[in-house]
């Protein structure tokens, strides 16, 4: 899931006949002015940012001048926004408005759900603390959609009637159909604007895409990577090393966030392992960083990144190789990058432990590929994934107490 | 006995001609699933493994008893060939692709419920009833390897762990009366507790084995089950990323469906939840046999 900024999010709404009022990004405050010059009212200007909450940061600012406009922009630009670097700045027309709603779409379990408030323009959350009944939910079924007679059943609850009634359903129903375009996971229109001749305005909105829609949508496969872990912290550079060999070879994947602890995870399967870190952590291991790979074509390329990583990473201290029965890969697909790797960074295998539970099909010849390194423990097939964890903390443990 | 597949399920492959497809059914095949015939639009006519290959669901099912439906699409193609498989009322289909859209598989899973059919994936390795028949690359080309005939169903969120659950259970001396993995998806097809009810009214199944993750509703949905107390069989829970909690979040270390969004959505939270309700929690693989042969006092 990635977030989508304010400035792509309103141009794709418009590409589809959506009501956004009229706007453009900007790196320089300059030109910001200059823009903002030409709109026929006064501007607001937000930092633009891939997150919410923008307003309570004071990075949303009206203004009445292309000055104003200047003045703001370069006060936002270069800042920190709830842990993002300001590189742009959107400038858009400010709207007349008379009422505010709030509507949201989330596909986040079966069935996905409609939020819609009468009270728009401040948090949801807030909204409903204060008057839990003023917001009002809907199941929808994706087969059907949304459709104008939900909409209107929904809203009506929401004490919204006549001519105002008519516009938010009609606004509803064509913004679902946007959310299901956008192959989004989230669309938060907040406010939902009715201006003061009564028109449907998108004043806030935001789109969280879900990443298996992006096929359907290569313009914004650039924006999608890199933003997993941005929510909590940025890449480091070997985690963005692993992130762009992900992206620019084909084929698999791999995933790498670094932790605090000292022995590195070369997990995967999903499940496999969370429940090895699980593991470690439970007897005192201490991971330094947790990986999931899918496998597939390519996936050999993605690992020597990631192994790289591993072992430029300072505080690594010895290297689990542990995954799943294989089932179906071949295990050389995963010792032949390990080997190529210990052998390019001359790695002394009879210091810095490795132990490995590599089972499946190609076991054996996986087991001769890493013959050559000596001190590197290859677990025998009966070996469960619970003991290769033990079999790494314990050789870890061993570390400290021969200094 | 077993759930949803036996040594006499017939099954028809949509997607056979593709590589994947071609690989998997010989595997299959060697194991003695009953693959029938398959279909490919636009491929009607050719032959894979001597098995006809038609254009359409529809025209196969003309011409052949089909139970099942195994789909090696694509995954943007995934969704239309669930309905076309729905359509021709087929009730059990196996999805296996991973990186179906989100809005595709939402979709799916509503298709299957006003159909009353089971869909197992998307985003699975398939499913197993050891010595008998098995759907998609789980177990690879040696199910025996990690497979044994046995009377524990398993229930898993994992491809890889459904395998690692069901060689714990071998190397405990049991064996696996059938394995599904169910696919990490957030909406998968068919959800969780089904399953769960599944082996509770199979007469061959003494005790059941799941695993479960961070995010989705999934195991609160098992939990609301045992809570009516119509579980009759021992339920043997293993959940992992619990580690994911020492993190933000909306940050997932595992599968898109292990995103946690919800407090309620922990694997620490769940762990208490199902064990409240009667399940046996357990935190290692090892412990998994002891528990059963505990709990069925083997």
């Amino acid at each position: 899931m990635f977030t989508l900024t304010e400035d792509l999010t309103k141009a794709f709404l418009s590409d589809l006949g959506l009501p956004v009022p009229q706007g453009l990004a900007f790196v320089k405050s300059g030109e910001a002015a200059r823009y903002a010059g030409t709109l026929s009212s006064g501007a607001v200007v937000k930092a633009l940012i891939p997150t919410g909450r923008r307003g309570k940061a004071g990075a949303v600012v009206l203004t009445d001048t292309p000055e104003e406009v200047k003045a703001a922009a370069g006060r936002l630009l270069g800042t920190e926004v709830h842990g993002f670097a300001v590189e742009k700045i959107y400038v858009e027309s400010k709207v007349e408005i008379c009422r505010e709603f709030y509507l949201s779409f989330s596909l986040d379990s079966f069935p996905g759900q409609i939020l819609i408030s009468s009270s728009g323009g401040v948090d949801i959350e807030e909204t409903h603390a204060r008057d839990s009944a003023s917001v009002i939910r809907g199941d929808i079924d994706p087969i059907k959609g949304v459709n104008k007679k939900q909409a209107r059943y929904l809203w009506q609850q929401a004490g919204v009637t006549g001519d105002e009634l008519a516009e938010v359903v009609s606004a509803t129903t064509s913004l679902y159909d946007a959310f299901v375009k956008a192959d989004a996971v989230m669309m938060e229109i907040n406010p939902l604007v009715l201006d003061s001749d009564g028109a449907v305005s998108i004043v806030g909105a935001m789109l969280a895409i879900d990443e298996n829609g992006l096929p359907r949508h290569p313009d914004w496969a650039e924006i999608a990577d890199g933003s997993l872990i941005a929510s909590w912290r940025k890449f480091n550079a070997r985690e963005l090393s692993v992130s762009e060999a992900n992206r620019k070879i084909k084929g698999g994947a791999v995933r790498y966030t670094e932790l605090d602890g000292d022995i590195a995870l070369l997990v995967g399967g999903g499940g496999a392992g969370l429940l090895q870190h699980d593991m470690m952590l439970a007897i005192g291991g201490r991971p330094a960083n947790h990986t999931d790979t899918n496998p597939g074509a390519g996936i050999e390329e993605k690992f020597k990144v990631t192994i790289r990583a591993i072992f430029d990473n300072p505080n690594v201290k010895c290297l689990l190789v542990s995954f799943n029965h294989q089932q179906l890969t071949h295990c050389a697909r995963k010792a032949q990058p390990l080997a190529e790797i210990l052998r390019e960074r001359n790695v002394n295998t009879q210091e810095f432990p490795i132990i490995v539970r590599l089972v499946g099909p190609g076991e054996e010849e996986a087991k001769e590929i890493l013959d050559e390194f000596p001190g590197l423990t290859y677990l025998p097939f009966d070996a469960s994934l619970d003991d290769a964890v033990r079999a790494a903390v314990d050789i870890r443990n061993a570390m400290e107490n021969v200094k | 006995m077993s759930i949803l597949i036996d040594e006499n399920t017939k099954v028809l492959a949509q997607g056979l001609t593709g590589a994947q497809g071609t690989r998997d059914a010989e595997f299959c095949l060697r194991y003695g699933t009953k693959i029938v015939c398959g279909v490919t639009p636009g491929k009607g006519g050719l032959e894979v493994h001597n098995l006809p290959v038609y254009g359409s669901v529809k025209e196969a099912c003309q011409q052949h008893q089909v139970d099942a439906s195994v789909i090696y699409a694509p995954p943007l193609s995934t969704k239309e060939a669930v309905i076309e498989a729905l359509g021709a009322g087929l009730k059990l289909i196996v999805a296996l692709a991973e990186f179906v859209p989100r809005h595709d598989t939402a979709v799916i899973a509503a298709a299957a419920r006003e159909n009353g059919a089971v869909v197992v994936g998307c985003n699975t390795n398939g499913i197993i009833s050891p010595g008998k028949s098995k759907l998609g690359a789980i177990g690879g080309d040696d199910p025996s390897e990690v497979f044994a005939p046995g009377r524990i169903g398993v229930v898993s969120r994992s491809g890889g762990m459904s395998a690692e659950l069901s060689l714990a259970i071998k190397r405990g001396g049991l064996g696996v009366s059938t394995c599904i993995s169910m696919g990490g998806d957030v909406i998968p097809g068919n959800p969780m507790v089904d399953y769960i009810q599944r082996f509770v009214a199979d007469p061959d199944t003494d005790a059941i084995v799941m695993f479960g993750e961070p995010g989705t509703k999934a195991e609160h949905e098992v939990a609301a089950y045992l809570r009516t107390k119509a579980c009759t069989k021992p339920l043997i829970a293993l959940l992992a990323g619990e580690f994911q909690e020492n993190y933000p979040q909306g940050v997932s270390f595992g599968h898109v469906a292990a995103m946690i969004n919800d407090v309620e959505d922990t694997v620490s939270a769940k762990r208490k939840m199902l064990s409240a309700a009667g399940a046996v929690v357990v935190n290692s693989l090892g412990e998994i046999p002891l528990k059963i042969r505990e709990q069925l006092g083997s």
